[in-house]
């Protein structure tokens, strides 16, 4: 067994951390919380990270922000919330003849994005920025052209029967995916006309689908699930099948996952749970085999009793044993993993 | 009383309250295990969201429906799971979703966050018997309820009764 290492633990949020999401071009980390903030961490140092504060915005969003996700420069943030409604945010130059340094930096909000009917549950760029995804309680998934200040409704895809927890797109091609309180997890891509249309409909778990996360290579996704299994499907063209499922590793609801780069090969795959628990898995595959999960290293209690709401792995050269996990402490962890 | 399910929200702010706890937690979290009994006496005088009864008077609460599942191996640390298993009065009762929130809202409240919850009706006794289930045990959208300021009202109802905690 490897290991795994605290770096360290951030408080701040005063109530139930939902999300995090690392800046995949600086070094910033943001997380958000049901106490309405989005709380900003810069860090420093490759070897011993540090951490400092750099900002926690106040978002205005009338209820918990519940997710948050980075377009792919690094340069817009968007916050999607209870409240239904979904911001872009967008850093400020900095004043040079601002006094007192110690602020932090500024981000205003530029746009503001109405649309879903009730709660949002989950917000996601595409690969090239040019599109956002979110998806809500009203069964509905909304695709986003988005423009400086602006943007545009692409499609509203109305494939799910019940409540949409999460979106995730492919990290080579214009494709998304769906998941859902109906168990279900469906694919789509988009036609000449930017129209998004359903491709594909996956239905092997038993249960409530929390979160996906596409691998690296983009050939594999993982899904986690209220069943208590991580599934690893594998892509055939436009047919997706379940290839190995990952059984007894949680307790209680898995409400994350997330597939990193971690020392090559096909990356590192983390998961997050109600139990508690956090668990790392190396993916490998050789020739002609099938695809083989091997068990780094296990957390238990990251959180103290609370549960485990998210995990992310960061994605920037040098820092890709770095994972972030949030929970209903408000804490926002980061953890080093070292295989054996 | 379909808030919950499927309209959208009304609109509101409210805050924290999913994950506010009572201070007096303190005590009963370093000494003895908390047994059904003592959940028992949180739950009892709930009141029913229709009628003036409380949801022992119903016997929609029974202290042989609560189950308590200790960490193994024991550790002082490690969470302990804490089954609640109530009664609809009748098989299609349209308030059995905000019974079971209620329930969650009570034990959120007085229960040490180490004790995880599930709610759940008692097998057979509700025609949506999955559908509920699985309603009553989505954090997500007990957070979301707990945001929606029509929806929590109708809860405090339930709960305006005397207000037990664990000491």
């Amino acid at each position: 067994m490897g290991s795994v290492e605290q770096i360290v633990q951030l408080h701040g949020h005063t109530d139930k951390a939902w999300q995090l999401a690392w800046n995949p071009v600086e070094p910033l980390v943001a997380s958000c919380s049901t106490d309405k903030t989005v709380r900003l961490y810069s860090y420093t140092g490759l070897v011993h990270p540090k951490f400092t504060l750099s900002t926690s915005i106040s978002t205005g969003h009338t209820k918990t922000v519940r997710t948050i996700a980075w377009s792919p420069d690094g340069k817009l943030l968007a916050t999607g919330s209870f409240d239904s409604s979904v911001i872009l945010w967008e850093k400020q130059p900095a004043e040079e003849d601002k006094d007192d340094p110690s602020t932090g930096d500024d981000w205003d909000s530029i746009t503001r994005i109405e649309g879903p009917e009730s709660e949002c549950k989950c917000v996601a760029f595409s690969r090239s920025g040019e599109y956002l995804a979110t998806c809500s309680r009203d069964k509905t998934v909304w695709v986003f052209s988005v423009y400086p200040d602006d943007y545009e409704v692409s499609s509203v895809l109305m494939e799910h029967t019940q409540d949409v927890k999460c979106v995730a797109w492919h990290p080579k091609e214009d494709i998304l995916a769906s998941s859902s309180y109906d168990d279900t997890i469906k694919l789509y891509h988009d036609d000449r006309d930017d129209e998004w249309y359903p491709f594909a409909t996956l239905t092997d778990h038993a249960s409530t689908v929390w979160c996906m996360s596409f691998s690296p290579c983009g050939n594999y996704l993982a899904s986690s699930s209220d069943d208590l299994t991580i599934r690893l499907w594998e892509r055939h063209d436009d047919e997706w099948h379940t290839i190995k499922v990952l059984n007894g590793t949680h307790e209680r609801s898995i409400y994350s996952v997330s597939w990193g780069r971690g020392r090559g090969g096909l990356g590192w795959l983390a998961s997050g749970a109600g139990d508690g628990r956090i668990n790392v898995w190396e993916m490998t595959r050789q020739p002609q085999e099938p695809i083989e999960a091997r068990l780094i290293t296990t957390q238990e209690n990251s959180h103290g009793v609370s549960d485990v709401n998210a995990v992310a792995w960061c994605r920037r050269d040098g820092y890709t044993d770095m994972l972030g996990s949030v929970g209903d402490d408000g804490c926002l962890r980061i953890w080093r993993i070292t295989p054996d | 009383r379909y808030l919950w399910s499927d309209d959208p929200d009304s609109k509101g702010p409210l805050s924290g309250l999913a994950g506010s706890r009572e201070e007096s937690d303190e005590d009963s979290e370093e000494g003895e295990e908390i047994d059904n009994i003592e959940i028992f006496e949180l739950l009892r005088g709930i009141y029913d969201p229709e009628h003036p009864l409380t949801l022992e008077q119903l016997q929609v609460v029974n202290p042989s429906h609560i189950f308590i599942r200790p960490p193994n191996p024991p550790s002082p640390g490690a969470a302990t799971n804490v089954l609640v298993e109530f009664t609809p009065t009748v098989p299609h009762c349209g308030m059995s979703t905000i019974i079971g929130l209620a329930l969650r809202v009570r034990l959120l409240r007085a229960l040490p966050e180490r004790m995880k919850v599930d709610i759940r009706v008692r097998k057979g006794s509700h025609q949506s018997e999955n559908a509920l289930n699985k309603q009553l045990n989505d954090k997500e959208r007990v957070a979301a309820a707990l945001e929606n300021t029509a929806l929590l009202e109708v809860v405090e109802k339930c709960l305006a009764g005397e207000q037990p905690t664990l000491i």
